[in-house]
């Protein structure tokens, strides 16, 4: 039986980067083969070509073991290509019927496609009400309606891109068990993750890219987590150093009864929310994505204004009322999830993202005027301490890969020395050499002083970063509790519990 | 068929950002010589007329100092409003009242006036124009109206109020029935900077204000505020700048500065408000700003550019009887290439690969 595709020195040669360069590999029928990379080794432009969004500069692409061109998405769904990408394209105020009806290439009455909407659930156990409207959904039902879209093309190779970062462990479990169905029904997976220990459960072959190289072909079962780690940064890699012994301090911030208002549709407050971190402590905070994180990020960095002085307090001064400005100067540092457009803008140089978030602490400001020789020391000294890949302080932060413009905007706010950090999602998306060194300057950040909350969907992360959890849900946090009093089943049902659907 | 696809560069080149404008005018010079063959005309003639007599020809270099220096003042404001994405279009209505604030001051102390009369005109002028950018900004950051719309309705309304005034109060009781004000006393008029020449004190202004300007976009917090808020609102929120603070001062400023040109207007080549005091510089001068790239110093070269398209109209008028109306064909096809280049600067062209079916 011939390889259902096979790539033979696939090569795309970007503007000053070879994002591909003689890429070649086989996945067979049936296989469920992943694809491990660090942020920028070029798997995404690989399964771009694959899929027709881009075409190669040289290389073979064969399918079924014929030569084929693929000129656009489309082209490649009639061969049978499917793809289900890491940002659903879907309407939240539409239902799940008209969002798949909309992404079919052929027109299909709706009624008819209703049917065979609800054969592929039955299926596959994909359980979802096609008449429900996106915006009630939970992400990981969201994405069952990409799977669904994909599959009702009869797929004969299904491309997933990072499909289990916004997942609770019960929901990737179900994950688990319809690609392992796909599979033994002759449906080729290509597996796109950062996710070691998921490959492991999860793939028959794994194929491992560095900077845009093919660098090994092996057995995930056969191999262990840290082996293949070190294959993707090619170098060996580092577990956080906790001290032992760590004592916590006083309480650097109180959040007491923190309300926030609905701003959107489709936004979720929080809801009396209320906690407290010491000096010294990791506080993480686990919770589906779309749970209020954005609003509890936005509350406690004062972009969302607040209504209460006494909702937050540092060092015992109540902050509530106070702005984004004056709370940094009173020592609380904030990151927000989104990297480009929010944390950082992608136009301006890394230098002038600088005097975004650290004109204040750091005096950067005189009269009005900036003083651009202050800014430009300051970030080479980030960019040198946390060993981000740019230019120098004059690199756009848009020409920076997404892991090392994260490593730039935590080093911007670590090295501000703030009392109280709050960070979300510090890893999304960033490969695991990145990831262990944003952990280790957390960890050394607090072990100087400082109180840290870290919002997050990974729980990997989160139990390998924190000293306490609480889970938010709804809009509402739990209790907080040491790490160590959690099982990750108990996580997962405080995550996706009070989704009484989700049960179903 | 053959299809053709935008795919976007990764960084745009920072030679090609600046070529750009050269360019739009060079395309435009090319692409008007050929349309105005086929219609008939001396192509070349015009293009000649229209873009190099008035470099050439020394006599008309004061002409276009005074036609540059409106549109510069405007069209540094204008830059710095764009630059926050804040999008007035109606610099012309800033720019008559400003001009029919300085009137006031100028028509109040008429007989009385002194030193302080020019200064306190050219404030009247800023206050004037600002306080009419204050209504969009009001609208705007209170019941979200967009100011595309407002600020350029208002401009019209401007035009009525001086149609109004010139023909009721401040009409010259000596002015035989004409709907204009009397000719500024002397302490109220722009003095020549050059004897002999028509050349006032607003070429100068104008220079300095770009300046000025480009050292604040550059240097300052105000500058950089303008710039974060249109580049990424939302990173210019979690840095700590407000939109709506933000849109105020834009309107404000590229309202005061629209209301100094209109003062210099009044002041210097009007004498007198006329009803024929709204010539479109404010709307020229949004031209001026994309053609100087939204930068102060680009905006001088901008304003000289369009001078020379204004002065050289005029005499292709008289020397191939080209219709006035060339010129604003001109100035359009200019704007034309100017964003089509943009758009190449910042995407390229890509052929889509010819739909090979694929072998299923």
């Amino acid at each position: 039986m011939p390889n259902r595709l096979e790539l033979s020195g696939i090569t795309k040669q970007f503007p000053g980067v070879l994002a591909n360069d003689h890429v070649s590999f086989a996945v067979k029928p049936g296989e469920i083969h992943a694809l491990l990379g660090e942020n920028g080794a070029g798997k995404s432009t690989l399964v771009k070509m694959i899929y027709g969004i881009m075409q190669p500069d040289g290389g073979e692409i064969r399918w079924n073991g014929e030569p084929v061109v693929v000129p656009n998405p489309k082209a490649a769904r009639r061969l049978g290509i499917g793809m289900v990408f890491q940002h659903f394209s879907l309407f939240e105020a539409l239902t799940v019927l008209e969002n798949i009806a909309l992404g079919m290439d052929a027109k299909i009455p709706s009624r008819e496609l209703e049917a065979r909407i609800r054969e592929v659930m039955q299926t596959y156990g994909l359980l979802l009400d096609p008449h429900r409207t996106v915006a009630t959904l939970s992400v990981g039902e969201r994405q069952r309606i990409e799977i669904v879209r994909a599959l009702l093309l009869n797929p004969k190779l299904l491309i997933m891109d990072e499909p289990t970062s916004v997942l609770t462990p019960q929901e990737v479990d179900q994950l688990f068990t319809v690609l392992r169905q796909l599979a033994s029904e002759g449906c080729s997976i290509l597996y796109i993750s950062h996710k070691l220990h998921e490959i492991k459960a999860l793939c028959d072959t794994a194929t491992i890219l560095r900077g845009g190289k093919l660098v090994d072909t092996c057995d995930p079962k056969a191999e262990t987590s840290r082996s293949m780690a070190e294959k993707m940064i090619g170098t060996g890699l580092k577990d956080i150093i906790k001290p032992e012994g760590r004592r916590f301090g006083e309480p650097k911030l109180v959040v007491n009864g923190l309300t926030t208002r609905k701003t959107g549709d489709f936004d979720v407050p929080v809801a009396d929310v209320s906690f407290t971190v010491r000096s010294g402590e990791i506080l993480g905070i686990a919770g589906v994505a779309g749970n209020g994180q954005n609003a509890l990020l936005d509350a406690l960095s004062g972009e969302l204004k607040g209504e209460e002085r006494e909702a937050i307090s540092i060092d015992g001064r109540a902050i509530g009322l106070m702005d984004t400005t004056e709370r940094r100067r009173h020592g609380l540092c904030a990151v927000p999830e989104e990297r480009n457009g929010h944390a950082a803008v992608g136009d301006f140089s890394l230098s002038d993202n600088s005097v975004l978030t650290a004109r204040d602490r750091l005096g950067m400001v005189v009269l009005g005027l900036i003083n651009s020789g202050a800014a430009k020391t300051y970030t080479g000294k980030v960019i040198a301490d946390f060993a981000v890949k740019a230019l120098g302080p004059a690199a756009t932060a848009g020409s920076l890969s997404g892991g090392n413009l994260q490593k730039y905007i935590m080093g911007r706010e670590i090295l501000q020395k703030p009392t109280v950090l709050v960070v979300s999602q510090p890893t999304w998306g960033v490969d695991a050499g990145a990831a262990a060194a944003i952990h280790q300057a957390l960890v050394d950040l607090a072990t100087a002083g400082s109180a840290i909350v870290v919002i997050s969907q990974d729980l990997d992360e989160l139990r390998a970063l924190s000293d306490t959890l609480a889970v938010i849900n709804m809009g509402r946090l739990s209790a907080s509790r040491p790490i160590g009093d959690f099982s990750v089943e108990e996580i997962g049902l405080l995550m996706g519990g009070v989704h009484g659907e989700e049960a179903a | 068929m053959m299809q053709f696809r935008l795919e976007k560069r990764r960084e745009p080149s920072r030679f090609m950002l600046y070529a750009t404008p050269v360019a739009a005018v060079a395309l435009t010079m090319i692409i008007g010589a050929v349309i105005f063959s086929v219609i008939g005309y001396d192509g070349i003639g015009a293009v000649r007329e229209i873009f190099l007599t008035p470099l050439t020809n020394s006599f008309k270099w004061q002409d276009l100092g005074v036609k540059a220096a409106p549109l510069i003042i405007i069209g540094v404001g204008l830059s710095i409003a764009y630059r926050a994405n804040v999008w007035n279009i109606g610099a012309e209505g800033q720019y008559i009242m400003g001009g029919l604030a300085a009137t006031w001051v100028a028509l109040a102390s008429h007989g009385a006036g002194g030193w302080w009369t020019l200064p306190a005109m050219m404030l009247a002028g800023m206050a004037g124009g600002a306080a009419y950018g204050a209504i969009p900004a009001l609208l705007k950051t209170r019941l979200n109206v967009n100011e595309i719309l407002t600020s350029l309705m208002l401009t019209y309304a401007s035009v009525q109020l001086i149609y109004y005034l010139v023909r009721a109060p401040w009409k010259d009781p000596m002015g035989m029935g004409f709907p204009q004000t009397r000719r500024f006393a002397s302490e109220a008029l722009l003095p020549n900077i050059f004897p002999g020449t028509i050349v006032h004190a607003g070429v100068p202004i104008a220079i300095i204000v770009a300046l000025i300007a480009w050292f604040i976009m550059s240097r300052s917090v105000f500058g950089y505020q303008m710039r974060v808020v249109g580049a990424a609102p939302h990173a210019a929120r979690y840095g700590g700048f407000s939109e709506n603070k933000t849109i105020w001062l834009a309107m404000l400023v590229s309202g005061g500065l629209a209301g100094l040109a209109g003062m210099l207007e009044v002041a210097g080549p009007f004498q007198r408000m006329v009803p024929g005091f709204p010539t479109n510089y404010g709307f020229t001068a949004i031209i001026v700003a994309f053609l100087g790239r939204l930068n102060p110093l680009g905006v001088i070269f901008a304003g000289i550019v369009m001078a020379i398209t204004f002065v050289g109209g005029e005499v292709a008028q008289t020397t191939i009887g080209l219709s006035n109306s060339a010129t604003g064909v001109f100035q359009a096809m200019m704007l034309f290439f100017l964003l089509a280049g943009d758009i190449l600067v910042r995407y390229r062209l890509k052929r889509v690969v010819p739909q090979v079916e694929a072998g299923a």
